[in-house]
């Protein structure tokens, strides 16, 4: 009874755009998504700290990052592990683009892009050509995590062990290089809205369904006549495009890119895992609440700390994943999901619009 | 290369390929009996050896002396790791377990770089560079101890689980969970029994390499990786398979170190991982899969 009240009360109301905003939960997240955004440029006007800056632009990488994953290992449930090496390989296709053959990462960022979702698509050929799965995929990710870092250590082209530095052109927006950081933090935010999009119509198609289902049961769902193969293999090069475009901005970002950095596992950890997980894995709006949580508390903790001390960030997001895991498996979405539920208390059937 | 260049590359390997032999049978164990695969398992390694350099450094105990020590020490760890985390994830999903490990292994990297130091350290023995010359060999003696004393564990810990109760125990939760339990088998305290042993030997393994190897909070990442791959090619779960799989790529390695350079070795490790995976993922000693 109390669902049709609610109904009432909110037809009675007659605020038909809030009740459009938040006619479903998926709906719903993508509000809380683009209101995150919005907080973030709303910061970014109040404040000239290049410190609050930086983290504000990583967060939002993270966050972007974070979507990329979401999509592989929560909406296909595949077991990426070692999602990072499409971020590296992108960042290297930028900066090397750029320093040696003087092309502008307007162009590198996207070129970023491709060769991550060339390697995607051999990863993903590869894995099921052969049938690994589960804990064999992961052990296969990682393998290739290894590889690409000891083959980038000596591969001289790239700068081997001593990275590479992007060669500074003049500080404009056709280099992509700025003084001060607003102009990064405004690449991200739209590099992020664009990501939110992305995975959501992601969701809400065809294709996202079969993601959901062979993550569900992938058995069942071949039997039900999905193609689990095609879905896995747009998952994992969705995800790998969009990581190597990640990649190669974070490297105009930063500025450096060595093998031992960003083939790392515990930059795994902190860059592609820990948003969506404690944002809540396989939900819309789970990586950004995961990273705009994540990282101004990790820096808050890290400038309690002596600055002198090294291993804090590993503590930081080490601990935070173990928490999440055993204390909050759904994430602050899920949390926020049943939040949602209570307030708007009706079943699937009466969704107005929801699909 | 003459022959005795390549025999004595062979024993290097060897002799390495000892300590992998052990970390990967701790490896495999906790494979075998409770399906997850531990990522923080060369953290445990890691910890071995930060044991020895602490009760070398505080109280001049030789890094032999303390290999008992760490033993109870990551014993106690990992079996308190065991109960109190990876328990409640045993019936999560697969992902969830890996991120959770993942998260362990960071968190223990992280904790020995804060209250220690991200830098690395040696031990210094009297008898770090002694060899001993046999039919135009040399073999390092520290090495050679190491060898040794992970085979006579490793052999020690195959007849505990092949005689003892508890080890038939071990094996039987190991082959059906339902059935053991239906046999009145406390399959939890064969779990934290397990997790316990696995990283036990592991961080004896961390123990045994210190009077030659540069300790370092890192130190785990490279013996993590190198007993998937152990572990996979003599077949997940399988102990024989993890010990003979551990020499095997213990010798590999010290072939591709030869011919292609200290510093690629783990590319060779790599391809024999990735060929294993694509055409034989059952192992060596595993049947054709289904």
């Amino acid at each position: 009874m109390s669902e049709k009240s609610d109904t009432i009360l909110l037809k009675k109301s007659s605020r038909s755009w809030l009740r459009y905003l938040f006619a479903n939960w998926e709906r719903t997240q993508l509000v809380i998504s683009f209101a995150l955004i919005a907080l973030v440029g709303l910061i970014s006007a109040f404040t000239k700290s290049p410190y609050v800056l930086g983290i504000l632009v990583l967060a939002t990488l993270y966050a972007f990052v974070g979507i990329t994953w979401n999509i592989v290992a929560g909406f296909a449930g595949q077991l990426l592990i070692a999602h990072v090496i499409f971020l590296g390989i992108g960042a290297y296709t930028t900066i090397v683009l750029n320093n040696r053959f003087g092309i502008t990462p307007w162009l590198g960022i996207p070129a970023a892009g491709v060769v991550a979702g060339l390697l995607g698509l051999v990863v993903a050929f590869i894995t099921l050509r052969y049938g690994l799965k589960a804990d064999y995929f992961a052990l296969f990710t990682i393998a290739l995590l290894v590889t690409l870092k000891t083959i980038f250590l000596k591969w001289k082209f790239v700068g081997s062990a001593l990275g590479l530095w992007l060669q500074l052109g003049n500080a404009s927006w056709k280099n992509m290089i700025f003084s001060t950081k607003e102009p990064y933090l405004y690449i991200a935010m739209g590099l992020l809205a664009l990501g939110v999009i992305v995975q959501y119509l992601i969701y809400r198609s065809k294709t996202g369904k079969y993601m959901l289902a062979i993550r569900e049961d992938e058995s069942a769902a071949a039997a039900l006549g999905v193609n689990t193969s095609l879905y896995k293999t747009l998952a994992v090069v969705i995800g790998a495009v969009m990581a190597g475009i990640a990649g190669g901005f974070y490297v105009m970002y930063v500025a450096f890119v060595e093998p031992p950095q960003v083939f790392d596992l515990g930059f795994n950890v902190e860059i592609v895992m820990a948003s969506p997980i404690i944002g809540g894995l396989g939900s819309l709006a789970g990586p950004l609440l995961g990273a705009f949580l994540n990282k101004p508390l990790a820096e808050l903790i890290r400038g309690m700390l002596s600055a002198e001390t090294s291993g804090t960030s590993l503590i930081i997001y080490g601990s935070f994943l173990v928490l999440a895991i055993l204390f909050l498996p759904r994430g602050i979405a899920g949390a926020l999901q049943d939040l949602y539920n209570k307030i708007f208390p009706h079943s699937a059937d009466d969704l107005p619009g929801g699909d | 290369m003459t022959l005795q260049i390549f025999m004595q590359t062979i024993v290097n390997g060897l002799f390495t390929g000892g300590i992998y032999a052990l970390v990967s049978v701790g490896l495999t164990l906790i494979y075998g009996v409770m399906l997850i695969l531990n990522f923080a398992h060369g953290e445990f390694l890691m910890l071995g050896m930060y044991i020895a350099f602490g009760a070398f450094t505080l109280f001049g105990i030789d890094p032999y002396v303390s290999a008992p020590i760490a033993a109870l020490l990551i014993f106690a760890l990992g079996a308190l790791i065991q109960r109190g985390i990876i328990q409640r994830v045993l019936n999560a999903h697969p992902l969830s377990q890996i991120v959770l490990l993942l998260g362990i292994s960071t968190l223990l990297m992280g904790l020995v770089q804060f209250f220690l130091s991200a830098n690395p350290v040696n031990i210094h023995v009297s008898y770090e560079t002694s060899v001993i010359a046999f039919a135009g060999l040399r073999f390092s003696i520290p090495k050679m101890v190491a060898f040794f004393t992970a085979l006579v564990i490793a052999v020690g810990l195959y007849f505990f689980l092949q005689v003892t109760k508890t080890g038939k125990a071990i094996r039987a939760v190991s082959q059906s969970r339902p059935a053991a339990q239906l046999m009145g088998i406390n399959v939890n305290s064969i779990y934290m029994l397990t997790f316990g042993i696995g990283t036990a030997v592991t961080a004896v393994g961390g123990v045994l390499l210190t009077p030659t190897y540069t300790i370092i909070p890192t130190a785990g990442q490279a013996f993590s990786v190198i007993a998937f791959v152990v572990v996979v090619l003599g077949t997940m779960g399988n102990f024989i398979g993890a010990f003979l799989g551990g020499l095997i790529i213990g010798v590999v390695e010290a072939l591709a170190g030869f011919y292609l350079g200290g510093d690629v070795k783990i590319i060779a490790s790599m391809l024999v991982f990735i060929l294993i995976l694509l055409f034989k993922p059952a192992g060596l000693f595993g049947r054709k899969q289904a």
